[in-house]
């Protein structure tokens, strides 16, 4: 097997930079892991449409199983030879100033990440990835549905050497302490590649067993589960095992989301942190370790589902600009989750920590009760409050949302009323973030005092802006 | 139990929105009306059968009274607009029903558009986006004279580099 991160010669763009790694590639293997992606697919799908004919089709028994390997042979060819293409077309540099992916063979693009822009650094092992030792850097960006640019795959040691660079760089000039650290000394670096956790200190660490009885008891979990039960009894004693099986489905998938997002991603979920930033490490299947520099982080979440409540528990979700529009793949979810779940005191003590905001000790503002007709019961649960570092928005009741944003974060703010709102004297305000899990917002507010908040915030986030921040944790 | 306009300037008055926005949202939304409502007339005046004359007046009369309803919508939003510059941030009001104050750091906008339809630039106004790195701000200002646009781009551009643009 050729050393991967070989500098190869002739690649794109390789003169004009002054570059510090041009024209990389990433693993040979690369094309390998394509074809099994490509190979189980093809299997699956003959199987899945011929047993959703209700029997199977009329063949020999060998011949059952020879269709199936054969289809996966197939696609294991066929994804191997695309896998080979795109990964002979698609090269990297990594320069003074970017990072720069050069891909596709008929539709060239070239894709220029700037480190300056860089929110995260993350690296996933995806499982079949895993196996050949390999695994996806990805480099998170502000903005757009498009805003991930992922290097796949490479070689472990190769993608953490790859991700300390890039943090390095991201972190801006002045605070580097060992400034333009060549790539090619860290590429086969093992230092980094092996132990991974020095000098960093744990902040949360989710056991399995808690993991998995945290989620049994939240009420999403429950609340499907007996609907979805409850339905097929219903349907089953009517004797319309059809209608049945047809409702089954979309409650199966259901679970089988929670039970991915809130389980296998969460599986063994560390946090650590060192000066420069937040690692979340996590993963059953797929292991996935997610580097966020301090001063991405743009807001928390602390969520409470009923049940937690009761048991004193609480999980904490994390705004970093571009995790919020990866929605389409399912993942937005577990991606922004920073503890799964954790006793309630310590994940405020972590909000403490990151963003240096006492919760508990704000001031509260609640809305009336004459905004009762917008919320019914809800009303109680919802307040906000602000103290020298932090803005909070609390809502819910089913599922309590504690939203803390820094001033320094704050996007715009906004206050708005409506018809009814502005007959019975009332209006919200809304404090925004980068799209995420975070949204703080005073729903339903005395009208006056929404604007009095409104105005006061646009304040506190001009006096912080001009404050500088410094990173939670000293330098050694 | 409103004592006061909440959505009062903050600072200086708010800068109005050209006139011609009402102009141009009247001359988009009158064809698309006024043909139906003309159409249905027409068949409400010439049909024989007692029920579709009847059906077709009752539309025309709905149909302009809509006409009557954009009408005055166009002046009256029109009128809702505003915005000012304050020293470190643009804040932005609109609304008739709905109402809304936006507040946006200069320090905090990512870019700034400025666009306008061939109607737009023919009535001498543009639409003036603000874009910060939440898509919550919905800080479009529409109906702004294409050279006051043109100077706002320039001004908040520039404020946003002297203030630091970033996350």
């Amino acid at each position: 097997m050729a050393p991967d991160s070989e500098p190869e010669s002739g690649g794109v763009g390789a003169s004009s930079t002054p570059a510090d790694a041009v024209g990389l590639r990433t693993h040979p293997l690369t094309a390998v892991t394509t074809g099994l992606l490509f190979s189980l697919p093809a299997a699956a799908a003959l199987i899945f449409s011929s047993l959703q004919n209700g029997r199977l089709p009329d063949l020999p028994w060998w011949l059952l199983l020879l269709i199936p390997v054969l289809l996966a042979a197939g696609g294991f060819v066929v994804g191997t030879a695309i896998g080979f293409v795109s990964w002979f077309v698609t090269t990297y540099v990594i320069d003074g100033e970017e990072v720069r992916v050069d891909s596709g063979l008929l539709f060239k693009s070239s894709r220029r990440v700037p480190y300056e822009r860089l929110q995260s650094v993350d690296i996933a092992e995806p499982l079949l990835a895993r196996l050949v030792g390999l695994c996806e850097l990805r480099l998170e960006t502000a903005g757009g549905s498009d805003s991930r640019t992922s290097l796949k795959y490479l070689r472990l040691a190769d993608a953490r050497a790859l991700r300390r660079v890039l943090l390095e760089r991201a972190d801006g000039p002045g605070t580097d302490p060992e400034p333009g650290y060549p790539l090619d000394a860290t590429a086969h670096d093992a230092g980094d590649g092996t132990a991974p956790a020095r000098g960093r200190r744990v902040i949360s660490h989710v056991t399995p067993g808690r993991l998995l009885l945290g989620t049994l008891v939240s009420l999403d979990l429950a609340v499907s589960l007996v609907l979805g039960v409850g339905v097929l009894v219903a349907l089953v004693s009517v004797d319309a095992p059809f209608a049945a099986f047809g409702t089954a489905i979309p409650f199966a998938t259901v679970l089988l989301k929670i039970v991915s997002n809130r389980v296998a991603a969460q599986w063994d979920s560390t946090v650590t942190e060192d000066r420069r930033g937040l690692r979340i490490e996590r993963g059953l299947f797929t292991r996935t370790t997610q580097t966020v520099p301090w001063e991405r982080v743009q807001g928390l979440a602390v969520e409470e589902p009923l049940v937690w409540r009761r048991l004193g528990w609480a999980r904490l979700q994390v705004d970093i600009a571009g995790y919020g529009n990866e929605a389409g793949d399912g993942s937005g979810e577990s991606t922004s989750t920073l503890v799964p779940v954790a006793d309630r005191e310590r994940v405020l003590q972590i909000v403490e920590h990151v963003l240096d905001v006492r919760l508990e000790q704000m001031e509260r503002t609640a809305p009336p009760p004459r905004s009762w007709p917008f919320a019914p019961f809800v009303w109680r649960a919802r307040w906000v409050g602000a103290d020298a570092v932090g803005f909070a928005g609390v809502e819910g009741w089913f599922q309590r949302r504690s939203n803390v944003v820094p001033h320094h974060k704050t996007q715009s703010v906004e206050v708005r009323q409506g018809p009814l709102q502005r007959r019975l004297g009332l209006a919200t305000v809304e404090v925004h973030t980068p799209d995420g899990p975070v949204d703080a917002d005073g729903r339903h507010l005395v009208a006056e005092t929404a604007r009095t908040i409104a105005l006061d915030q646009v304040e506190r986030a001009r006096r912080a802006r001009s404050r500088p921040h410094p990173s939670p944790v000293d330098a050694p | 139990m409103v004592s006061t306009d909440i959505f009062r300037p903050v600072g200086e008055d708010w800068v109005p929105v050209s006139a011609a926005l009402a102009t141009g949202r009247r001359l988009v939304a009158m064809p698309l009306l006024a043909l139906p409502a003309v159409a249905a007339a027409i068949v409400a005046t010439t049909t024989s059968s007692t029920v579709l004359r009847l059906v077709a007046a009752a539309a025309a009369v709905a149909l302009v009274a809509v006409i009557v309803a954009a009408w005055t919508w166009a002046a009256r939003n029109q009128r809702s607009w505003g915005y000012a510059e304050a020293e470190d941030d643009l804040l932005v009001t609109s609304g008739v029903l709905f109402k809304r104050l936006v507040a946006v750091p200069y320090g905090r906008m990512q870019f700034v558009d400025v666009s306008a339809g061939p109607l737009a630039r023919r009535l001498g106004y543009a639409t003036v986006t603000l874009h910060t790195a939440s898509t919550e701000t919905a800080a479009d200002i529409p109906g702004v004279p294409t050279e006051e646009a043109r100077r706002l781009r320039n001004r908040l551009t520039e404020l946003g580099e002297s203030h630091g643009a970033g996350l």
